[in-house]
């Protein structure tokens, strides 16, 4: 952005005596060297990058869309001494859902409910209700996080970033989920409506009955050939204990064990029909007897069979998120106004290291003091933004924060000038350092309390203010304990002149 | 640079006191009356009412765009100066609605920008937000007890933040910016910058040698330097985002304005008021005031 200004005074500072000794200074040698490390970040062609820079914009600045999901589920908390697997149960029962227990005390009940049900049907289990809030367990928002990850990865949407944001009591009331470069409708079409995933078993003629749903699926495999290298494809997958022995009592029941072929399983999603077949001999025989966890189903030969598979497995996969969900939020930014966007944002910093050397000018009206402060202004913003590369991708907020960087730095190198300017120039080095120290005291302490204000926005998670806070610490941090210092030891050259 | 006209020793400090305490009381009155109506100090936007908010940049007349929108909730139209740029905001809709609204909205303008939050979303992200500021009040709180280890210099200190931030909340409601996730960031940077040239003062009043008068004077003259400079920054930054029309960057620094305009207020009128007070009679000595007349100054805070 700046290597131009930055550069510039670099090369003036050659010219006044003793500046070789502040270049050798660890302090400057080591701004220098992290300047140049940060240019080369920024601008050396690594990885799969958009545009002449590595920086990573967020979705405001590169196009794209956010959908954010709540979930209809309800942590409950029940009272301590209550067996909470048992409560779970008569809770399942009543409330005709899904419950699972998630703690000693909490149990997840997927779905919708009223306080009032909620509390009658925990009384009914024979426990005490103490509260309840919507949300999930964080094992199964780490779940659907998979799920909602494997599903829009496979369908080819490029760069997804899915989170699932967990209050402070453990329960995840929401999923958030970000697509660079696809529109809102698309997005909402490949997220807004989840599919359902169900195995059901036909019972005679057309007709079919339910044996289990996509939450049953534990895992599933990537497609495979059986036999290995025979080109003939499937996928493995694996139910739960209670999938297994639903299936095992179906199949007993309407005699699929016995007459395989006329008793197929079928696989629906969203009541679509995307995969029938009949047991195999050796797996009806086994499940006659026992339930079955691990399962094989069989696509067909050559390159079909394979693609079929590959279709099948993100059928399985993300066939089933465990709870409904509904839109709590969404936005999306066209890459055109994104683009439009970072312009306006680049001429805004532009626009505000102009005033800010506008500003210094005017106020000690030397180039000796005046260069080395943009300097150091500008090596901040580089570094900081040589470290956002790795760490951190940029929207417009955290931009903000990175010209409230770039004016509140602008500060602390006044404190510092005047501080060691007090009465004139310095007469001796000791002197010097004590007022050099004194300096930093008041910039530690302004600095901390900065950080410690910011810090709630990065633990809580506030959607786009995570990255305003981070800007904002980083850019402090930096300040304090690297460019700050190297100045003042460029200020006491000047001062010592 | 000349320096505004302001000696900041010439006044009597309990009147240097009183205009900064009378500007937090009538802040007080009207963000408590935000309060009672919306639960929040400030009027919430979209971010925590839940609603939709549209960005779009198009030739059309701002009468063209309102008669599009016609039989929609249409809240307000926010406009750029000669860029085009137009921001729309609506009450909240159903899922349903949104669908519709969005094939709607981007049939006309494809290239339009869309947020919606749903009013549930909104109020989580409510009380998230109110934590946030409760927490960053105490986290400052402590770092400057910590720093100055006297109650009177760091009571006087962190009340300056609570009341800077009070101010620019109660100027947030006259001027009709609302609370949204930027300005709630815009805010708790404040928090920890209101307390910025407060420290300055504080410190060096506090602990260096010399006369009151002239260790005052230099406070005065860097930390204006610095808040100015900084100022300047800011207002650069929201010029350029006012006429392009980007409302997350321009909202962001109305409020940082505001409450640095409020910071110069508080530091040198009422903080700088009470260090006279608090250090007068021991100005050449810098003896530390014995301990009961600490509490009494501490409770007047």
């Amino acid at each position: 952005m700046s290597s131009k200004k930055g550069s510039s005074p670099k090369k003036a500072k050659k010219e006044y005596s003793g500046w070789s000794a502040v270049i050798r200074d660890p302090r400057v040698i080591l701004v220098l060297v992290l300047v140049a490390l940060s240019l080369a970040a920024i601008f050396i062609p690594f990885g799969d990058r958009e545009g002449f820079t590595n920086l990573q914009f967020g979705l405001d600045l590169d196009g794209g869309s956010w959908i954010q999901l709540e979930f209809d589920s309800e942590v409950v908390t029940i009272g301590e001494g209550a067996d909470v697997t048992s409560v779970a149960e008569s809770v399942a029962k009543t409330l005709d859902c899904t419950v699972v227990p998630i703690s000693l005390t909490k149990i997840e009940v997927q779905k919708s409910a009223t306080v009032d049900e909620l509390r009658a049907a925990v009384e009914a289990a024979g426990a005490t209700y103490v509260g309840s809030e919507s949300g999930v367990g964080t094992d199964t928002a780490d779940t659907i996080k998979l799920i909602l990850e494997s599903k829009l990865n496979s369908l080819g949407t490029s760069d997804v970033k899915v989170n699932t944001l967990t209050n402070m009591d453990g329960v995840s009331q929401y999923v958030r989920i970000e697509m660079a470069g696809v529109d809102l409708q698309t997005a909402q079409e490949l997220v807004g409506t989840q599919g359902l995933f169900e195995l059901r078993i036909v019972t005679t003629g057309n007709e079919t009955a339910h044996v289990l749903y996509g939450d049953s699926v534990v895992s599933v495999q990537t497609p495979t050939q059986n036999p290995a290298g025979s080109d003939i494809w499937g996928v493995g997958f694996s139910i739960d204990n209670a999938g297994a022995e639903a299936l095992q009592q179906a199949c007993i029941y309407y005699g699929a064990t016995t007459n395989p072929a006329d008793h197929e399983l079928v696989m629906y999603l969203d009541g679509n029909l995307v995969y029938s077949a009949p047991l195999s001999s050796d797996l009806a025989a086994s499940i006659a007897k026992n339930p079955v966890n691990s399962l094989y189903a069989g696509t067909g030969s050559g390159d079909e069979g394979k693609e079929k598979a590959q279709e099948l497995e993100i059928h399985l996969r993300a066939g089933a998120l465990p709870v409904q969900v509904q839109i709590a939020g969404s936005g999306s930014t066209s890459a055109v106004l994104g683009d439009y966007f970072k312009v306006v944002c680049l001429i805004a910093a532009i626009a505000a290291l102009a005033a800010v050397a506008l500003m210094v000018y005017l106020r000690y009206r030397t180039p000796e003091i005046v260069l080395p402060m943009i300097a150091t202004n500008v090596s901040e913003i580089i570094i900081l933004l040589g470290i956002a590369v790795f760490i951190q991708q940029l929207d417009i907020a955290a931009i903000a924060a990175l010209i409230a960087v770039l004016g509140t730095g602008i500060d602390q190198l006044v404190i510092i000038t005047d501080e060691v300017m007090h009465e004139g120039r310095v007469p001796s080095q000791a002197l010097y350092l004590k007022r050099l120290k004194r300096a930093l005291v008041i910039i530690m302490t302004s600095a901390a309390t900065v950080i410690i204000a910011m810090f709630p926005l990065i633990i809580m998670d506030l959607s786009t203010l995570k990255g305003f806070a981070i800007i904002s610490i980083l850019g402090i941090l930096i300040g304090v304990l690297l460019t700050r210092p190297a100045y003042g030891k460029v200020v006491m050259e000047i001062m010592s002149k | 640079m000349k320096l505004p006209k302001y000696d900041i020793n010439k006044y009597d400090p309990k009147r240097m006191m009183a205009i900064p305490a009378v500007l937090f009381g009538i802040a007080l009155v009207i963000v408590g009356i935000t309060f009672a109506l919306t639960g929040m100090p400030v009027t919430p936007g979209i971010d925590f009412a839940g609603g939709t908010a549209v960005t779009i940049h198009t030739d059309d007349t701002k009468e063209e765009i309102v008669s599009f929108y016609n039989g929609y909730d249409l809240k307000s139209v926010d406009e750029g100066i000669g860029s085009g740029g137009y921001y729309l905001k609506f009450g909240p809709m159903s899922n349903d609605d949104m669908m519709t609204f969005n094939e709607y909205t981007l049939s006309q303008y494809p290239e339009a920008s869309i947020d919606q939050i749903g009013a549930n979303f909104g109020a989580t992200l409510q009380s998230q937000a109110m934590w946030a500021i409760l927490f960053a009040f105490i986290g400052m709180a402590v770092v400057v007890f910590i720093a100055f280890r006297k109650i009177v210099p760091a009571l006087t200190v962190v009340s300056a933040g609570v009341a800077d931030i009070t101010i620019t909340a109660a100027v947030m409601n006259i001027l009709g910016i609302e609370l949204s996730l930027a300005t709630t960031a815009a805010l708790l940077m404040l928090i920890g910058y209101s307390v910025d040239s407060n420290i300055l003062l504080t410190t060096k009043v506090l602990k260096r040698q010399g006369k009151l008068e002239e260790k005052m004077a230099g406070a005065f003259r860097t930390g204006i330097i610095m808040t100015t400079t900084t100022l300047a920054a800011i207002i650069a930054m929201f010029l350029v985002a006012f006429i392009g029309q980007v409302p997350t960057l321009y909202s962001i620094a109305g409020v940082l304005i505001i409450g640095l305009i409020c910071d110069i207020i508080f530091t040198w009128g009422f903080n700088a008021g009470v260090l006279r007070m608090y250090l007068s009679g021991s100005e050449k000595s810098q003896s530390i005031p014995k301990q009961p007349k600490k509490d009494s100054r501490g409770a007047k805070q």
